[in-house]
């Protein structure tokens, strides 16, 4: 009978790996302009401004929010990382992706602390 | 494309009313024997669990693209044991290739020599020691979980997994508890569901859970069990806390269990961090703070460059004895002073005192690490 429930399992992750795929291609293919923005990060203290009528303006609060953004992801790099090992400098972008994928599975942090340390570590 | 769950599941659910109707883990006629049973909901649970937040997750890191990576650490560790040399040089690469948006295998080896000086030779002598660590594949399910599977640390307490490294570690020596929940070789070979997620804007919450099957092919040996771990971070704070269990599923069928906390107080730069394990085999605890001299008002220069860090531990023999564990009960202190010369570049030394009723004996060390980063291609952002 073990086997039965082994095999069970096998198929329930199986199945769960590919809905998950599916859903993924899914949301890729329909969502691909919203892609390219930056990710939605809940709960960030970030100064958002009604849509202002000029360029100029549109351009400070973009300015206004990658500072904030900016800020809470140093916050987040050294309340995270610094938590196990010294706070290392700044590495390439694509080093930095790898990095922190490792990082969330080892250290457990959070999706949208992963997201915030990344964009802190990369820009 | 979103995967209906509600509909799939929706004839799977009467079958197993009245599968448990009828006996709870016993088939009913109508029902395939292997739909019954506990594995039944543990299935159902995992495909929800997978894909419902799936449905709602864009890739994690989608503005830049990850490359393979070698990275790792490489050291040079001279240890005094009771006045005896050892040297120990060390090398440690991890290799970590990102596939797709969602998906990252992973590897670490160590080859490793202890060299000692030996009766009627010159010079130190000593063979190299190579074992693979772990070989893991991660699959980030969704913003809750990340799959894992092949061989992986075992999750229990902090060290083995979180500050193992040599480049991490403040002090070169291992707890004295260290061997304790982790396997007969540091790792686990099997499955394990973990991650990391806010639970409230004060906390978030970490777990692993795991199950490890009996693998006797050293070095990459493993013991048969599962086990969990369950930390609460809290940010503002900057304190985690958190427990592990472990239930052994061959042999004494023995249970294991420790806790862990981690405190940076955040107005003072200072490491805070304790475990407490048990088992069959023994128990104990160590309790380490390090503490960076930034804060010092003269020679900020070379000062804030400066650790002194301080460790007590202390282990107690259990019922059973263990190769990997001291025979006799135990207490150490160890003092250390680190200085980080550039960025992954540290030197260490430290002086330790054991006490048993084996015996007492000094422990000095001094060490030089390296943690490097290779990209195994163009590193350039895209």
């Amino acid at each position: 009978m073990k086997w039965r429930y082994s095999l069970l399992c096998m198929v329930g992750v199986t199945a769960g790996l590919t809905f998950s795929a599916i859903a993924q291609e899914g949301a890729n293919s329909t969502g691909s302009s919203s892609a390219a923005a930056p990710a939605p990060t809940q709960g960030i203290p970030v100064a958002r401004a009604a849509t202002p009528p000029s360029a100029m303006a549109k351009s400070a609060a973009d300015g206004a929010e990658n500072r904030a953004l900016r800020l809470e992801g140093e916050k987040r790099f050294r309340t995270n990382c610094g938590r196990c090992h010294q706070a290392p400098h700044k590495f390439l972008p694509r080093v930095m992706a790898t990095a922190i994928r490792h990082m969330r599975v080892r250290a457990m942090i959070t999706d949208e602390d992963m997201r915030l340390i990344l964009r802190y570590m990369t820009q | 494309m979103v995967p209906d769950l509600q509909a799939a599941t929706a004839n799977l659910i009467p079958r197993l009313r009245i599968c448990y109707a009828r006996g709870g883990l016993l088939p009913h006629r109508g029902t395939p024997p292997f739909l019954c049973g506990p594995a039944v909901l543990l299935a159902l649970l995992l495909s929800i669990l997978f894909a419902f937040p799936a449905a709602a997750q864009a890739p994690p890191d989608e503005e830049v693209k990850p490359i393979p990576l070698l990275t790792g650490s490489t050291g040079f560790i001279a240890t005094f044991d009771s006045g005896e040399p050892h040297l120990h040089p060390i090398v440690t690469p991890l290799v970590l290739v990102p596939i797709g948006g969602r998906w990252i295998f992973e590897t670490r080896a160590t080859f490793e020599t202890d060299m000692v000086q030996l009766p009627g030779r010159s010079g130190f002598h000593g063979t190299v020691a190579k074992e693979v660590e772990y070989v893991q594949l991660d699959f980030i399910a969704n913003p809750y979980m990340t799959v894992t599977v092949g061989r992986f640390l075992t999750p229990f307490g902090i060290f083995n997994e979180r500050l193992y490294p040599v480049w991490i570690r403040n002090l070169q020596s291992d707890p004295l508890i260290l061997p304790i929940g982790i396997g007969p070789s540091n790792a686990s070979t099997g499955v394990m569901l973990r991650g990391g997620f806010r639970a409230d804007p004060k906390f978030n919450i970490n777990y692993a859970v795991y199950f490890s099957v009996l693998s006797t092919a050293s070095p990459v040996n493993s013991d048969r069990f599962a086990g969990g771990r369950l930390g609460i971070f809290v940010p503002a704070a900057r304190l985690e806390i958190g427990g592990s269990f472990q239930h052994g599923l061959q042999d004494e069928l023995s249970n294991a269990f420790g806790f862990h906390a981690l405190w940076q107080p955040p107005i003072l730069p200072l490491d805070i961090r304790s475990e407490y394990a048990r088992s069959i085999v023994g128990s104990g605890y160590w309790v380490e703070a390090a503490y960076r001299l930034s804060q010092v008002p003269f020679l900020q220069n070379e000062l804030r460059r400066t650790q002194v860090v301080g460790r007590m531990q202390q282990f107690f023999v259990g019922e059973n004895g263990s190769d990997a564990l001291l025979p006799m009960s135990t207490r150490q202190f160890e003092f250390g002073l680190n200085y980080y010369l550039i960025d992954g570049l540290k030197a260490s030394s430290s002086y330790g005192r054991q006490f048993s009723t084996g015996g007492n004996k000094n422990v000095w060390t001094m060490s030089l690490t390296y943690r490097f980063v290779v990209p195994l291609g163009h590193a350039g952002s895209e």
